[in-house]
């Protein structure tokens, strides 16, 4: 039968464990942690040696340590995880020219249409597995593919690691329904228990119940369970530069984009936190330019060294200035009475709208300069690479902050289906 | 402490202080009232440590002297759904406030009085005194103008300019901006500014009825208290330097046009109904006596109303958010009004002819 629709979902197999042990011969075939050293902070990823100890990523490294004694923990190294990545995803781009990447170590591809290239799905995901194993020099992924971009995810999670599941359309549904509700897409712990509570276990107990039940049970997202339970979800693979997010007839876009950052020490001076809050301002400018938006409202969020999370925000005339959005970032910022230390600093724009917005003027208003060299700067950038040329005053703030992996494209989707 | 009163006499006083209360605090404390009752006069304090609201009465029937906090929220609530007429007491024994009223018994949490946070005013620079109307006026009139969670800070709040021979309120956000001025003989000469932050303005406001009485202002360097019979209000003041108003009034009414007050505000209204839900454009064209106003939305449904007009300019299309022209016809005072303008970038003057005590600024839209 043909496939209306052949989607992909690459998943690389404990991605940073996985790079340390290529990297370094001596780490392989050892339980290995990548993650911070110094004891404090979560597991980032955990090799598949180590796995059988009970730990994975996200759990307390305290915890993985007492799990897993003598396990092996190395710093993660960002830049070599940035630099493989993007080796894994030029690779996939040679496969398909709609790649959507979710993170560094996983992406959708569309690949309708290229059975004639490359074969049928099982051989499709065959030659992607091998050709991300030659360009890295080792790295395993593991692949999904069916017909929607849920069923592709859940297949890719199926056989971990290095495996391939094919799930045909026409038995993605009897597949589901043998999965665990962990595997319902948007089901965290506490939904999961909600679920169990409720007396569903597998996907294939929620297709067997009615929607109005599972709407009443669970609201909006009991209608999202019984799709993805029937195997439906018309989410297309998004390639670069497709507009994410639908736009409200009048024209102002729900939700919000941000760029936050887990710092690699905690920080307490105003200082460190106004160049965290720079380079902030800096990248969602940038981005809310490429896209034709305008910020109406600024929020700074704090985390503290306990985890606890502080924000304050404002509203603002609509701007798509860095200058603007950090001016409103630093009154902010004054108006936190939280001594620190700080272990994350967050900067988000908020009430995104469009040009539309240009339309009231204002009376005070004095935007000039500051837009028109950010302007400037975009293009200068796009010629001869990011960083090329920065304000004098971002030479110092260098020194304060490491730069961490570029993630502002996972945050983008962060209000994706909701 | 031991007071009994009715439910009425402490009602009102109750649910303005409450105001005062935000629903969420940063020290457990501010959610409650401070509750003191000594020399035969109760009184019911509420703060938020930027605006703090008093309410004195002797009305009450004070067995114990004595002072505790009560939970704000729960305490009005309880109070407000009482039977009409009823008597309640209010009795602190140990750490917790039992209120009882005919059968009804409710046991509260109290905190100790010590951590509950008072103002500290300071020495007022200048005194006033003005009728509550007067007063009441000087903030309705302006006081829908103020911005809200700007970055501006200083536009969250209301100018209050005090000088030898007026006094005048200011309030903008950028896209229009609302002034007020009172003739008063104050004492002392010069010219004193304060801003008023938005939660001072709105529960001032709240506090004043249309009773002829007179109220005392004291504006020291940070603080602005308002007494009245009963109740006093103190408010920190914004730190910031407000905009140079003047310089945004438009002084070129080269072009202007005078309507029917009423007139004109309901086919604003009815005109809205198809303006773009979130930008509220409306386009104005001007011509020999007449007056053209068109909205449409993204659905490209249309609204077109013409209104009769005393103009006699060229021609000139200008774009306004609708919703600025509603809330100023709405409390201009006056059977007619006047806008004025200049050109269709520049802004407009909007005031009531014969009646100049307050005046408008709105900057137009770009259509």
């Amino acid at each position: 039968m043909a496939w209306a629709k052949v989607i992909a979902h690459a998943d690389l197999d404990a991605f940073y464990a996985s790079a340390e042990q290529l990297d370094n011969p001596e780490l392989r075939g050892k339980p290995l942690l990548v993650g911070s050293t110094s004891g404090r902070g979560v597991v980032l990823t955990a090799s598949y040696e180590a796995r059988p100890y009970g730990v994975g990523s996200a759990m307390p490294m305290a915890q993985a340590l007492r799990k897993c004694p003598g396990v092996l923990v190395v710093p993660p190294r960002f830049e070599r995880y940035q630099e493989l990545s993007a080796k894994v995803m030029a690779t996939f781009y040679d496969f398909s020219p709609r790649v959507e990447a979710i993170s560094l170590d996983e992406a959708f591809l569309d690949m309708t249409g290229t059975e004639h290239i490359f074969g049928p799905p099982q051989q499709m995901a065959e030659r992607l597995r091998q050709a991300v194993f030659a360009a890295t020099g080792g790295l395993t992924i593991s692949v999904g593919v069916s017909n929607t971009k849920y069923v592709a995810k859940v297949g890719s999670g199926f056989q971990k690691p290095n495996g391939i599941t094919v799930v045909p359309p026409d038995q993605a549904q009897a597949w589901l329904a043998k999965q665990s509700v962990s595997r319902l897409w948007g089901a965290g712990p506490k939904t999961q228990s909600r679920l169990q509570a409720a007396g569903y276990f597998s996907i294939g107990d929620i297709a067997a119940a009615p929607l109005a039940e599972l709407m009443e049970q669970f609201g909006s997202m009991g209608e999202r369970f019984y799709a993805l339970a029937h195997a439906q979800d018309p989410r297309p693979v998004r390639g670069r530069g497709e507009a994410r997010g639908e736009q409200d007839s009048s024209g102002e876009r729900s939700g919000s984009m941000s760029s936050e950052r887990t710092l690699t020490r905690d920080v307490v001076s105003r200082k460190d936190i106004e160049a965290h809050l720079t380079r902030a301002a800096d990248r969602l400018a940038r981005r809310l330019r490429s896209k034709s938006w305008l910020a109406g409202g600024v929020r700074v969020k704090l985390k503290t060294s306990d985890f606890r999370s502080l924000t304050r925000q404002c509203s603002c005339t609509p701007t798509d200035s860095a200058h603007d959005l950090l001016q409103a970032a630093l009154q902010l910022l004054a108006g936190f009475d939280e001594p620190g230390p700080f272990r994350l600093v967050g900067l988000a724009a908020h009430s995104l709208q469009t040009e539309a917005s240009r339309a009231q003027l204002d009376m005070f208003a004095a935007t000039g300069p500051a837009r028109r060299l950010e302007a400037v700067l975009d293009q200068v950038s796009e010629k001869f690479g990011t960083g090329a040329m920065q304000r004098a005053r971002d030479l110092s703030a260098n020194t304060l902050v490491k730069e961490p992996p570029n993630l502002d494209f996972m945050e983008d989707l962060g209000d994706e289906g909701s | 402490m031991k007071f009994s009163t009715d439910r009425e006499t402490l009602l009102r006083s109750l649910q303005l202080v409450n105001g005062v209360v935000e629903r969420r605090q940063t020290l457990p404390v501010l959610a409650n009232l401070l509750v003191v009752a000594k020399d035969g006069v109760l009184s019911l304090t509420g703060t938020d440590l930027e605006v703090e609201l008093r309410c004195r009465t002797g009305e009450v029937d004070i067995q114990t002297e004595g002072e505790a906090t009560l939970p704000a929220r729960k305490l009005a609530d309880i109070w407000r759904s009482l039977p009409d007429g009823s008597s309640v007491s209010v009795e602190i024994k140990a750490d917790r406030a039992i209120v009882k009223s005919g059968r009804s018994r409710f046991t509260l949490a109290t905190l100790p009085v010590a951590d509950f946070p008072s103002i500290e005013s300071g020495p007022g620079n200048i005194e006033l005194n003005m009728e509550q109307g007067d007063l009441r006026r000087l903030l309705d009139r302006v006081s829908f103008s103020m911005a809200q969670q700007d970055v501006r800070y200083f536009l969250n709040g209301m100018l209050l300019e005090v000088t030898g021979d007026h006094t005048r309120t200011v309030a903008t956000d950028g896209h229009r901006l609302a002034m007020c001025t009172l003739p008063a003989s104050n004492d002392g000469s010069g010219v004193t500014h304060a801003i008023i932050p938005r939660k001072g303005v709105i529960e001032l406001s709240r506090l004043l009825d249309e009773k002829d009485e007179t109220v005392s202002l004291r504006l020291g360097a940070n603080h602005l208290t308002v007494s009245r019979e009963g109740y006093e209000l103190t408010t920190k003041l914004v730190d910031g330097k407000f905009p140079e108003y003047d310089k945004v009034i438009p002084r070129d009414s080269s072009r202007s046009m005078v309507a029917d007050r009423e007139t004109l505000r309901q086919s604003c209204q009815r005109a809205s109904i198809l303006s773009n839900e979130k930008y509220r454009g409306v386009r104005l064209l001007l011509d020999n006596d007449q007056l053209t106003i068109q909205a449409n939305n993204p659905e490209q449904e249309e609204a077109e109303e013409v209104v009769a007009v005393e103009y006699s300019g060229d021609h000139l299309e200008i774009g306004f958010n609708v919703s600025y022209l509603q809330e100023i016809l709405g409390v201009l005072g006056t059977d007619q009004v006047r806008i004025s303008v200049s050109d269709a970038n520049s802004s407009a003057l909007v005031e009531g002819p014969g009646n100049e005590d307050a005046v408008y600024v709105v900057m137009p839209m770009r259509l």
